[in-house]
């Protein structure tokens, strides 16, 4: 009893709060939510949920390839959607290929956000020469496109390691790919940030009482600084699952074997014309549902958090 | 510890100057010279234990800047502040500030602005106990901060709530207990009460009072209000562009005002008393600190200025007990 | 028939918690040429007040009852058009942040020149020669020099002078001067209140003067209403609000405020604060802090009435002796 008051009073303020209230008041927002609920859900769940196992070779048949959605007449009851050129459930196909592309996109999102936040923060707080240093690195790395960063990031390390080696670490690379890419916009929000909260008075208090820089950066100030930064992190996530969709679209991303949105889109692709669209139109139509509803919250989040729009 | 009426604190040819140029390559490429600010440009003066010693002046005066100096946020041009005897410039690390760091404390100006936003009370008030290790155990924390709280006339229970569920006056009131929390002898309050209604500054001004005599505090007063610093010093500094213009106990600087500046101060006082006195149109506007006046910095403003003061800064002299800084004063002219 | 009539006016904010009563049933009148302070502190409502004469209360703010009248016109229906024109031509306005009202991106005298040609019929030649005169007397030396200067360009006290040349630049009937010194150093103050108030004499505008500072008010001031929580508390010629308060807020208002020379050692205060918009309490909204109030107080809530003075106050301590009052 003692344990789940605090909890109730957190949720009952939570329902309470301006925010859930702006969400609520907003149909988009609130179907864009529920859209990235099912996709996480059905990513994670995606053993139990899935009607099929597209890694069980047992299950997978080459006989049942290239058949198409139920409503055809050629199409088979078991597969609601379709099937590859390998006889996989396109359905169950793209459920595993969002586990890996939300894994994918959450971990670079996370990558970028924890490097680019606190070089913002020390850049910010610090100033003068460490704030140019960092800054110009930021400067140098926003001339290079991303794709074109992660892309040379993958070459290096396929060129480094053994070929082996480098598909067991493949996953690994594609988040340090999309993911180095990504830092300098949240340096540059967290610094700006900081130097606004800096100049505060309760700054100026933890300071007169002679508590250490680092430990004013991390406790007062980047509390102060994760409004604007979470915004950036929604709309990176759905930056992230598109990079990671066009690096396995362009086959240097993870593994063919490995089943990923952008896998799934460039097998199809190569059926297009031939006639089995679905291979390449469903897991098309998943990547774009997924990133339009995850960049719609980020929107609203923008907006809620904005005081000025409100 | 000192006897009371011995200096407290001690501030010894204090100067502070910023660095207000433009950037390097933007100050190259547009040919332009490095731009000095000297907010706080050599003033001396000694505040006794348990007085309350008052800085006023208008904006860009350099007030605050001897505040933030005292506290350790600025570090000083040159010029030494001497803490109970001790040379606080003199001291390097941290860890030997940290004693005279927990012996002041200070108080700001913008109370929606000087406490963090997302620390519950009780953790924004235990933060200089923390800090200092002053008690050992959570129990003991809770206690004090309870104790802290009633002290300014909140409830104990105010504890567990944000900043943003407070009134400015009772936020403020939430900066005295953080600021009493490491049992302090010497207040820095820089204009405390400015952004407060009046009739909450009051409260607070009444707060600070009994504290005052009951904790046997010593405060230095910073504020634009001369009405409120008539009201809390026992002795008033003027400030002008950096400088002290005259330095005496309150009631001979309120009732017999000798520096100019400061005569003008006084003549642009609200007339509440309904005397009909005009309040006296002042001529011009402070000129900016990055190019102050030659000579005394207030004679293009001032009406009794000759030869002397266009060409000479006065120094701070004594007359009568109080000190100022004016030609026409040293050569009885005023 | 006074110049501005203000009756009953009533402004709600709708929230999703409800309605808050921001102003409820204020009346009040300024006469030709007369200046009426507005005093109170933050949450007051009084400068609502103002913004809802001028008609420029921001959503979700409205005018929810009563009646405004200039000259004996309503104003407070009419439509958005009407009443810009009526703004500016008729009633002019001074805020606390002189940039808010000033244009950046232009110089002073096009903003000058242009406010005169749109409200007036004057040539673009007779406007600048008008716009340099009204910069002369508000006091910016060398105005034709000076005119086509930007607003970043003057110092704070300055602008604030443009800004008063620019709210006088068509000879309106009403200024609403909203904390028009409070940005500014006192030395400043003196100077831009003694150059408002001369002008208004001059020129025969009213001033509608609206601020939390009771000097000021003192000093410029005809007549004052002290508002506490979006009413009326009293209301009477300046000199007897500040020296013989009638109601216990104005009371404990004057004798919070340190005052030169008074040697005092605790200022009287008035314990508590102002009540949230969402927590105004019943009958008379200060009962809870008046060290006066009465079993009536907490129930029934006060209208202005006559004290045996010149000032008029919302509280029953003055209420006529044995008569009931209702409604």
């Amino acid at each position: 009893m003692a344990g789940a008051a605090p909890l109730v009073a957190l949720a009952r303020r939570a329902a309470d709060s301006d925010i859930f209230y702006s969400f609520r008041r907003s149909p988009m927002t609130v179907a864009a939510a529920a859209m990235t609920l099912v996709f996480i859900v059905g990513a994670v769940f995606a053993p139990w949920l899935a009607p099929h196992d597209p890694f069980e070779s047992v299950t997978v048949e080459l006989l049942d390839a290239f058949t198409p959605p139920v409503w055809d007449a050629r199409g088979d009851p078991r597969f609601l959607i379709g099937t590859d050129d390998q006889g996989r459930d396109v359905l169950s196909v793209i459920m595993y290929g969002s586990r890996i592309s939300l894994m994918v996109g959450f971990a670079a999102v996370i990558f970028s956000m924890v490097l680019g936040v606190s070089l913002g923060v020390v850049s910010g707080y610090a100033g003068g020469f460490t704030d140019a240093v960092i800054m110009r690195l930021a400067d140098v790395k926003l001339t290079l496109p991303g794709i074109l960063v992660a892309l040379m990031v993958d070459g290096i390390a396929r060129a480094a390691m053994p070929r082996e080696l480098h598909d067991a670490l493949a996953i690994y690379v594609v988040i340090f790919a999309i993911g180095i890419s990504g830092w300098p916009q949240y340096a540059r929000v967290t610094r700006g940030a900081t130097m606004v909260e800096k100049n505060k008075e309760y700054v100026a208090a933890a300071r007169v009482i002679g508590l250490h820089p680092v430990t004013i950066m991390f406790r007062h100030v980047l509390p102060n600084v994760m409004g604007p930064v979470l915004v950036l992190a929604t709309l990176g996530l759905a930056l992230a699952i598109i990079a990671e969709a066009t690096l396995s679209f362009l086959g240097v991303g993870v593994p063919a074997t490995t089943p990923s949105l952008g896998t799934l889109i460039r097998i199809g692709n190569s059926f297009l014309f031939s006639g089995e669209w679905w291979i390449t139109l469903f897991p098309s139509l998943a990547l774009v549902l997924l990133a339009l509803s995850v960049n719609l919250l980020g929107d609203w989040l923008r907006d809620a958090l904005n005081p000025k729009l409100r | 510890m000192a006897e009371a009426g011995q200096p407290i604190v001690e501030v010894v040819g204090l100067a502070r100057y910023f660095d207000v140029s433009k950037p390097w390559l933007a100050r190259v490429l547009q040919g332009q010279p490095r731009l000095t600010l000297k907010a706080v440009d050599g003033i001396d003066f000694a505040i006794r234990r348990g007085e309350t010693f008052s800085l006023v002046g208008e904006s860009g005066c350099g007030k605050s800047t001897v505040a933030r100096l005292i506290v350790g946020l600025h570090r000083p041009t040159r010029g030494h502040i001497r803490f109970d005897g001790v040379d606080l410039t003199a001291l390097g690390t941290r860890a030997a500030q940290a004693p005279f760091r927990r012996r002041m404390q200070m108080i700001f100006q913008d109370p929606f602005a000087s406490l963090n936003p997302r620390w519950r009370v009780r953790d924004i008030v235990a933060e200089p106990l923390r800090a200092f290790a002053l008690v050992a155990t959570g129990e003991t924390v809770a206690g004090r901060v309870a104790e802290l709280l009633t002290q300014v006339g909140l409830s104990a229970n105010d504890g567990e709530k944000y900043p943003h569920e407070f009134s400015g006056g009772q936020r403020q009131r939430i900066s005295i207990a953080r600021a009493l929390s490491g049992n302090p002898e010497f207040l820095v309050c820089d204009e405390p009460t400015s952004a407060l209604d009046v009739s909450v500054q009051a409260q607070i001004l009444n707060l600070m009072k009994d504290l005052q005599r009951r904790l046997g505090l010593t405060y230095l007063f910073i504020s634009h209000n001369l009405a409120v610093i008539d009201h809390v010093s026992d002795r008033v500094g003027v400030m002008y562009l950096g400088r002290l213009c005259e330095v005496a106990d309150a009631q001979s600087l309120f009732r017999r005002p000798r520096h100019p500046y400061t005569r003008l101060l006084l003549d642009t006082i609200p007339d509440l008393a309904m005397t009909g006195r005009a309040r006296g149109p002042v001529a011009g506007e402070v000129p900016s600190p990055i190019a102050p006046p030659p000579g005394c910095a207030f004679h293009p403003r001032c009406p009794h200025a000759g030869e002397r003061c266009r060409l000479e800064a006065p120094a701070l002299l004594e007359h009568d007990g109080a000190l100022i800084a004016c030609h026409g004063v040293e050569e009885g002219r005023l | 028939m006074a110049l501005l009539e203000v009756e009953h006016l009533r402004v709600e904010f709708e929230t999703r918690r409800g309605n808050l009563i921001a102003i409820d049933d204020v009346s009040l009148a300024i006469e030709e040429g007369e200046v009426l302070g507005v005093v109170g502190e933050s949450g007051a409502g009084k400068s609502i007040t103002g913004m809802a004469i001028i008609g420029l209360l921001e959503p979700p703010g409205r005018v929810t009852g009563g009646e405004i009248r200039l000259a004996g016109r309503r104003i407070d229906n009419l439509a958005y058009d009407s009443m810009r024109r009526i703004r500016g031509k008729e009633i002019g306005a001074i805020f606390q942040d002189p940039l808010t009202s000033l244009n950046p991106l232009y110089g002073v005298g096009r903003q000058l020149a242009e406010t005169i040609m749109a409200h007036t019929d004057a040539s673009p030649t007779a406007a600048r020669a008008r716009a340099i005169q009204l910069l002369g007397e508000v006091g910016i030396p060398a105005p034709e020099r000076r005119i086509d200067a930007y607003p970043h360009e003057f110092s704070g006290g300055m602008r604030q002078r443009v800004v008063i040349a620019l709210a006088l630049a068509v000879n309106p009937r009403l200024i609403i001067a909203d904390e028009p010194t409070t940005a500014l150093d006192v030395s400043i103050q003196a100077q831009i209140i003694q150059l408002l108030k001369g002008l208004c004499r001059e020129h025969g505008t009213a001033i509608m003067l609206i601020t939390h500072d009771m000097g000021v008010i003192a000093e410029t001031a005809d007549r004052v209403a002290v508002m506490y929580a979006g009413r009326i508390a009293e209301v009477g010629p300046v000199r007897d609000v500040v020296k013989s308060a009638k109601h216990p807020y104005t009371k404990g208002l004057m004798g919070s405020i340190p005052i030169m020379g008074r040697e005092v050692e605790r200022l009287s205060q008035i314990d508590g604060s102002m009540p949230r918009l969402n927590a105004i309490p019943t009958g008379c909204a200060f009962n809870p802090r008046c060290p006066d109030g009465m079993a009536r107080c907490g129930v029934e809530r006060p209208d202005l009435m006559a004290t045996g003075g010149p000032n008029r106050a919302a509280c029953w301590l003055y209420a006529p002796l044995g008569v009931a009052v209702h409604g």
